[in-house]
């Protein structure tokens, strides 16, 4: 069996012996997330998120998710009582978490969870009492992996994490200062960062309207705040175009952007999933987000996308990639099972006989091949300038 | 300045008419052009790059509108415009490192300590290079236009920075004019040189009795080819002529005269012969940002013959072609189509082109593109004078060679005329 060649898998094996094949992938974190206090293991907390800002609500999906809101409360501070011993070991005890902070900031919609990460750990470093930059460090290092290890399943949580590690570890102006003076200029670029993350959108739906052109059909596939922002401008540049809008099951995101797109008085056509290839040729581009961009140049995104990038190269029709650049991940994924399966329940309507598996996971990879270019803010890409990008920053 | 002017003007006539032929060619004059568009020029006591730019900018719309298809004008324009900015930047750097400050060679420490407002040089120079030097994923938290956190260090420099200014200029805005013609000289050395820096590569590529393919005639493959000649490798080559002008039969003569084994074939063997074919080696009219290529007509088919039998695909040119648009629509925006009678002897086919016939329209039309778009899944490798390198990495070279902010040349509306 193919599974069998990768050592990987091997580990995961040797761990888990007995279990079926899907339950020894979620239950394979478990040894490595022990302190992981997310308190939904069968709900990716990234998905849970994207569900409550963007989701069209199923009446099952609401009721799992109001159980894990009324939940959270108690097992927040069970995550305070986890978190903080290993906070007061290094020898500054407080009343503050980091994923507390995390969480306040990912409730706003407009707030990337990456931008939320970097706002946290901007947090961090003003209540952290450290003497030295590297008390300093240590301390934000902690931080960051205990919000990495809270959701491993969010690739842009980690991206976001390491970017910011990566400043305060490598940034040159800080080597003139004083302590304090390098402190406060790292809670000022860290709060500046939310401010930058909504630029990108700007520059990301500036960079995008030359290739959108009249009369173009345009697909999309989910909801993504970048999306919306490049078809909003150039709705208000009026342009003339219309948007193939898939129903992004099982959270039906694509409702809910469809709903956004007719406000502005764009033509829109809803599909369900699997009318992506019987509607390809009269499609002229497809537009997709991403969750995360991952080193090969590929994207992870929503279930789906896979599929629709492989119709649309084989019917050769581009692939675009709006994306911002902190998303782009120190990740390199060799195929679909290689990352933590973000999960999220589903719901057929119908009871589901026992013994009969449900493919939960939420997101897939496109490889590189498929795609024809990243539209970010660092400009317009082809897929292997963003291992270029990750080689710039981290090697 | 009539002079200049009227320089300008011919120029423009010649590549309306399409006069000048070949994008080597235009890519000379026109920094020629440009050279002696910017040594007239003359330079306020500030800001003189600016006004170089905008003159600069001026002429260069004017051309580029002469003749859109030609992208090697609008490449140097931008070549020079770039260049501009490079020795602003680097006659600021100077300037206040010969103040004593302890200003580093490192780029972010001059962004971050530059953000003085009275600084204004420094600033400026602080700005540019944040524009020049392409967004990076590193600058992404280090970009950020901050007000406050100024170190002390850069406010104190400010003060001596404004006292020493008054006097350094003079010699500076000389300096900068000066600076930059020395450059362009360069770009035009380089231009010049571009064949034979292409060519030094060819024995790298072309191995021993291999079987090389080409099409219509480039001053670059031809170059290229005899070079590996002259290093005592002896393989063939397959000449597809290049219909309509037949310019396959020219590279042949010349080939020929080197000692080369030659054959011709028609553009319609290409596929029948690609089979026994090692490599594919062609020019280029211009390489786009993401890879693709813009090259004379025929040249998709023969790629898609290439992919199709696995045989690399391998397009030669020097870094004048290389253009940093994307090619959105080429076959539309960016195609010349020629004269029919490049095609047909209007004497033969007088009948069925009169005018008076029917409806007033010939029944006959003839369409004579000069160009193909070869998309850049299509091309194994370029060659440029800098070396080998894959498609997606075209948006490289480009960062090197281009500032961001001149990509679009048309959106200040014409002061210089």
């Amino acid at each position: 069996m193919w599974r069998r060649s990768a050592s990987f898998v091997l580990d995961k094996q040797r761990q888990q012996p007995d279990e079926s094949r899907t339950e020894r992938l979620d239950m394979s974190e478990r040894p490595e997330t022990l302190a992981n206090p997310n308190p939904n293991p069968g709900i990716s907390a990234y998905y849970e998120t994207r569900a409550a800002h963007h989701g069209v609500v199923t009446s099952d999906w609401l009721a799992q998710a109001q159980a894990a809101v009324t939940r959270d409360p108690a097992d927040l501070t069970l995550e305070k009582g986890l978190v903080a011993p290993a906070a007061s070991s290094s020898g500054s005890a407080k009343a503050f978490s980091v994923i507390d902070e995390f969480n306040r900031w990912r409730k706003q919609p407009d707030l990337a969870e990456a931008v939320a990460a970097i706002l946290a750990l901007t947090a961090v470093i003003r209540t952290s009492e450290a003497t030295t930059m590297m008390e300093l460090e240590i301390e934000l290092k902690k931080a960051s992996d205990s919000l990495k290890s809270w959701d491993t399943t969010s690739i842009s949580l980690t991206a976001g994490c390491d970017l910011f590690m990566r400043y305060v570890t490598r940034t040159s102006a800080l080597e003139y200062e004083d302590f304090n003076a390098a402190k406060s200029r790292l809670i000022e670029r860290g709060e500046k960062f939310g401010e930058i993350s909504r630029k990108a959108r700007r520059t990301i739906a500036m960079l995008s309207q030359d290739f959108i052109f009249d009369g173009c059909t345009i697909l999309v596939h989910g909801f993504s705040r970048v999306v919306l922002e490049v078809l909003k401008t150039a709705a208000q540049s009026n342009k003339l175009f219309r948007v193939l809008c898939t129903e992004g099951t099982p959270d039906r995101t694509g409702l809910r952007l469809a709903n956004e797109l007719a406000k502005l008085d764009v033509p829109v056509k809803l599909l369900i999933d699997s009318a992506v290839a019987y509607a390809m040729d009269e499609i002229d581009m497809v537009f997709v987000g991403a969750d995360g961009v991952v080193e090969s140049g590929g994207i992870i995104n929503m279930m789906g996308t896979y599929q629709i990038a492989l119709v649309a190269h084989g019917m050769n029709k581009p692939v675009y990639v709006a994306a911002e650049s902190y998303k782009f991940a120190r990740l390199y994924p060799l195929h679909q099972k290689d990352m933590a399966p973000a999960l999220r329940p589903i719901d057929f309507g119908v009871p589901i006989p026992k013994g009969v598996e449900v493919e939960t996971s939420a997101r897939d990879y496109t490889p590189p091949q498929y795609l024809t270019l990243l539209f970010t803010d660092l400009g317009v890409l082809t897929p292997s300038v963003v291992s270029d990008e990750l080689i710039q920053l981290y090697l | 300045m009539p002079d200049t002017q009227s320089l300008v003007n011919d120029f423009v006539i010649k590549l309306k008419r399409r006069k000048v032929e070949g994008s080597h060619a235009t890519a000379r004059q026109t920094a020629e052009l440009l050279r002696s568009v910017i040594s007239q020029q003359r330079v306020p006591y500030t800001n003189q790059a600016g006004a170089l730019i905008d003159a600069v900018k001026a002429v260069g719309e004017q051309l580029v509108a002469a003749n859109p298809v030609e992208l090697a004008v609008g490449n140097i324009v931008r070549r020079v415009l770039h260049i501009i900015r490079e020795e602003d930047i680097s006659l600021a750097t100077n300037a206040i490192g010969g103040l004593g400050l302890s200003v580093g060679s490192d780029d972010e420490d001059d962004a971050a300590k530059d953000d003085h407002p009275a600084l204004s040089a420094a600033a400026v120079a602080a700005a540019f290079r944040s524009t020049l030097r392409p967004p990076s994923l590193h600058a992404l938290l280090e970009g950020v236009p901050d007000s406050g956190a100024v170190p002390h260090a850069s406010s104190s420099g400010g003060d001596s920075e404004g006292k020493s200014k008054s006097a350094d200029k003079s010699t500076r805005s000389r300096k900068l004019k000066h600076d930059v013609i020395e450059a362009i000289n360069e770009l035009i050395q380089d231009i010049d040189t571009c064949h034979e820096q292409i060519a030094e590569q060819a024995v790298e590529h072309i191995h021993q009795n291999e079987v090389i393919l080409t099409l219509g005639r480039s001053r670059t493959v031809m170059e290229f080819l005899c070079a590996a000649k002259e290093k005592k490798r002896s393989f063939r080559v397959f000449v597809a002529e290049g219909a309509p002008r037949y310019q396959g039969h020219v590279l042949a003569k010349e080939l020929v005269a080197r000692g080369l084994q030659t054959t011709v074939i028609t553009d319609s063997a290409v596929f029948a012969m690609i089979s026994r074919v090692n490599m594919v080696i062609i020019g280029a009219h211009a390489i786009m940002a993401n890879g693709g290529v813009i090259a004379p007509v025929g040249l998709n088919m023969v790629a898609l013959a290439a992919q199709r039998h696995a045989v690399p695909f391998v397009v030669v040119g020097g870094s004048h072609k290389l253009c940093p648009l994307y090619p959105h629509n080429p076959e539309v925006l960016l195609n010349d189509l020629k004269s029919p009678s490049e095609l047909l002897d209007f004497g033969e086919f007088s009948d069925c082109m009169n005018f008076s016939s029917g409806n007033g329209a010939p029944l006959l039309h003839v369409v004579n593109p000069a160009f193909d778009y070869v998309p850049p899944n299509l091309v194994s490798l370029f060659i440029t004078d800098t070396g080998g390198h894959n498609p997606s990495y075209m948006y490289r070279l480009i960062a090197d060679y281009y500032s961001a902010e001149d990509l679009s040349l048309q959106q200040r509306p014409a002061s210089g005329n």
